[in-house]
């Protein structure tokens, strides 16, 4: 039965694509009588079925070597593709956490999505996501990951798109697509120019490859820089970052799953890719560079918003920077675990502001307050996810940051600091959210907001679990440093930096000190720090604005040049025929003029030999 | 008395005919350069065959049949000439340019 389960583990993303297919006849067009509900229970059960059959599994993975599976795709000339799947612990640990929280998220949805008629498209792409997820965690194949996170960003199109009606959504969407595809094109080009150097795409061969490989430096670099921007792309890296922030107009229920394991994507192929970036010195310190810039703008730009979604999706980009330097460091472990943590806590925060949204109608925090006497449950889950995404002992978070920081303790210390300064900076800002959602008197918004209903709540407390007993776990996993090993001084930091964070912040929102709405001294800074660096504006006047105006001159030249040449072969033979036409001018002895001028010329041409030379003598 | 005397004032002659043919704006005159040109290509006729051809004198026949033809052409151009004087009242070559463009 145990390895019956263990070879069958690849049916968990096809129990997800089942269930993603079979909402689809609930579309309003298709069945007309029944609501669109049987969709959502539909995935329900098939995600259900796929978390139980990933977790049946995990502990029969535990402790064992890599299972792989090959399954040949396609075979041409010099070309086998062949599907790999890895199923370890930690693939099948990672459909455990993709699964579950799928899971969450849609019994979250079924009350989110309560009035709501868009069921199954939402539920289908909902599952979408969830296979597509788990074959990517499954995969062990570089360019089937490519495969499915190309599938992934036209999945993320139509998810955030699910509202089309309205302008913002469309606008976020196509940003969300495109930013994200122009990475996967990088991330291509990065895929193909691997394989003229490894002839591999399997990362476990391609690891294998990087530890011996002789290659030119240049060569590599380029190729490491194509492979870091597809994921920069994907985990909302800077500058690639605007799309999450635009990601938000989509539903709730989806930006659980987003803001938690979709962004994850990006750093999941980063992470099984570390022994190739290795090889290039230059394209490591670009993470590291790239991962510090998200990291602090990131968790200054969150501080600085109004939206209640925008607040956390800044924090998500925030951690992926901290996850792209921990790979650029060859801290892979620390990356997985932060994706872990992350994934759980993230989740939570979304969840709990979901369901204030839900009742509270609008996502501008300074409409919001006084709402923790009445809903206690939305403010613990919120207490406990960010309590669980900041290094906050005993929660997930802060192992993971400490592993993370004892890593670089002794080899770059100056990324402890960094660390130290976003966890600051997050805990600020998490602790400015919970303050004017929940402390403070209610105003207008929240006056009368009632607590959700059990098909929110649920999943909400579920989680609250889970990101609560998340250190047991991880101790009964042996995940957890011991009481020897643990670098103190670093733990201390990070627990000070975090209370230091809650502290300030704290004062500064439920105290009436400060008057509010607040105004920083500089009111540019906080200008700049509110509107995202401005980076519409960026993308507007650079990459926008560049490819508009080729386009307009590629339009301009196909329309005037070559049109012209092709027309104006076309008017030559009109205008050539127009005019010539006025050589039958109607006049007979015009006729009988041309006639003999025809017949003198051909025989002057026929006689020249006779005479012409003598004619050429006489005139030269 | 050579040949190409009588060939040079034959082409003379039918050169003198194909300015008339060209420039002339009176139908009738441009019949009468026909004639010239007739009579030009008969005086080469006969000249060749005076100075070639003595004996068998093929070209005399010939041009007796050029001055017969042209006879007969003459007389049927001068038909036509009256029937586009009934239709058009003038004999102005260069208001009979109706079949144009």
């Amino acid at each position: 039965m145990a390895h019956f389960l263990l070879e069958t583990v690849w049916l968990v993303p096809c129990y997800a694509l089942s269930g993603a297919l079979l909402a689809v006849p609930w579309s309003p067009g298709i069945i007309k009588r029944t609501g669109p509900r049987p969709a959502g229970y539909i995935n329900l059960v098939m995600t259900f079925l796929a978390f139980i059959h990933s977790a049946f599994v995990l502990p029969i993975t535990w402790n064992q070597l890599p299972y792989e599976i090959s399954i040949p795709w396609l075979s041409t000339a010099g070309l086998n593709l062949s599907i790999d799947l890895e199923i370890s612990s930690l693939s099948v640990g990672a459909m455990v956490v993709i699964t579950g929280l799928n899971l969450l998220a849609q019994i979250f949805a079924v009350g989110y999505m309560e009035m709501d008629w868009g069921w199954a498209r939402f539920y289908s792409l909902l599952g979408l996501f969830e296979a597509g997820l788990c074959a990517l965690a499954l995969c062990n194949s570089l360019f089937f990951s490519y495969v499915i996170l190309e599938i992934l960003t036209l999945g993320t199109y139509l998810l955030v798109g699910l509202w089309f009606s309205q302008p913002l959504v469309v606008t976020g969407a196509r940003d969300a697509f495109l930013t994200k595809r122009v990475g996967d094109l990088f991330l291509l080009m990065g895929v193909l120019a691997i394989w003229s150097q490894a002839g591999t795409w399997n990362y476990t061969d391609l690891a294998e490859w990087a530890t011996t490989a002789n290659v030119n430096p240049t060569l590599i670099t380029l190729t490491c820089l194509a492979l870091i921007a597809g994921p920069m792309g994907k985990c909302a890296q800077f500058p690639l970052h605007l799309w999450l922030d635009e990601a938000m107009e989509g539903p709730v229920p989806s930006t659980i799953l987003r803001n938690s394991v979709v962004v994850a994507t990006g750093a999941w192929v980063l992470i099984k890719l570390q022994p190739v970036f290795s090889l290039s010195p230059i394209a490591t310190s670009a993470m590291v560079a790239i991962g510090v810039v998200t990291a602090v703008g990131g968790s200054l730009i969150a501080i600085a918003q109004v939206d209640i979604k925008r607040c956390l999706s800044y924090s998500v980009s925030a951690y992926m920077g901290m996850i792209f330097f921990a790979v650029g460091t060859q801290q892979d472990e620390a990356a997985l675990l932060l994706v872990l943590t992350h994934a759980l806590a993230s989740a939570l925060l979304v969840m709990s502001t979901g369901a204030i949204v839900w009742n509270s109608i609008t996502q501008d925090v300074s409409l919001l307050g006084g709402l923790w006497s009445r809903r206690p449950v939305s403010g613990l889950a919120y207490i406990v996810g960010t309590l669980g995404l900041i290094g906050f002992p005993p929660l997930g978070g802060f192992w993971a940051l400490l592993k993370l920081a004892s890593g670089l303790w002794t080899t770059q210390p100056w990324l402890v600091g960094v660390i130290i300064i976003v966890n600051t900076l997050t805990a600020f800002s998490l602790t400015r959210e919970f303050s004017l959602i929940f402390g403070g008197k209610p105003k207008q918004m929240s006056d009368r907001s009632p607590e959700v209903s059990w098909q929110m709540a649920l999943p909400t407390i579920i989680l609250l679990g889970f990101t609560l007993h998340l250190p047991l776990v991880l101790q009964s996993l042996s995940l957890l440093p011991t009481w020897e090993t643990l670098n103190k001084d670093v733990g201390l930091l990070l627990m000070w930096s975090s209370i230091f964070g809650c502290t300030i912040a704290s004062v500064v929102y439920l105290s009436n000190v400060i008057p509010k709405p607040i105004r920083f001294p500089l009111k540019p800074l906080q200008d700049l720090l509110a509107y995202d660096f401005y980076t519409p504006k960026l993308y507007r006047v650079s990459i926008v604005f560049t490819v508009a105006m080729i386009s307009k001159l590629a339009d301009m030249i196909d329309r005037l040049i070559f049109d012209g040449i092709v027309n104006l072969v076309g008017l030559v033979s009109i205008l050539s025929g127009e005019s010539l036409k006025y050589s039958t001018s109607g006049q007979t002895q015009f006729y009988a003029f041309t006639v003999l001028l025809g017949v003198g010329i051909l025989g002057m041409v026929v006689s020249w030999q006779h005479w012409g030379s003598y004619l050429l003598n006489l005139m030269f | 008395m050579q040949i190409q005397y009588f060939l040079l004032l034959a082409a003379a002659l039918f050169c003198i005919g194909i300015y008339g043919l060209i420039t002339s704006r009176n139908a009738v005159r441009v019949l009468m350069s026909i004639e010239l040109l007739l009579n030009a290509v008969n005086l080469n006729l006969m000249a060749f065959s005076n100075f070639l051809d003595s004996v068998a004198i093929k070209g005399q026949v010939f041009t007796v049949f050029v001055i017969t033809v042209a006879a007969a052409e003459a007389a049927v151009g001068l038909a036509i000439v009256l029937a586009i004087y009934r239709n058009r009242d003038t004999v102005d070559m260069e208001q009979f340019n109706l079949l144009k463009w």
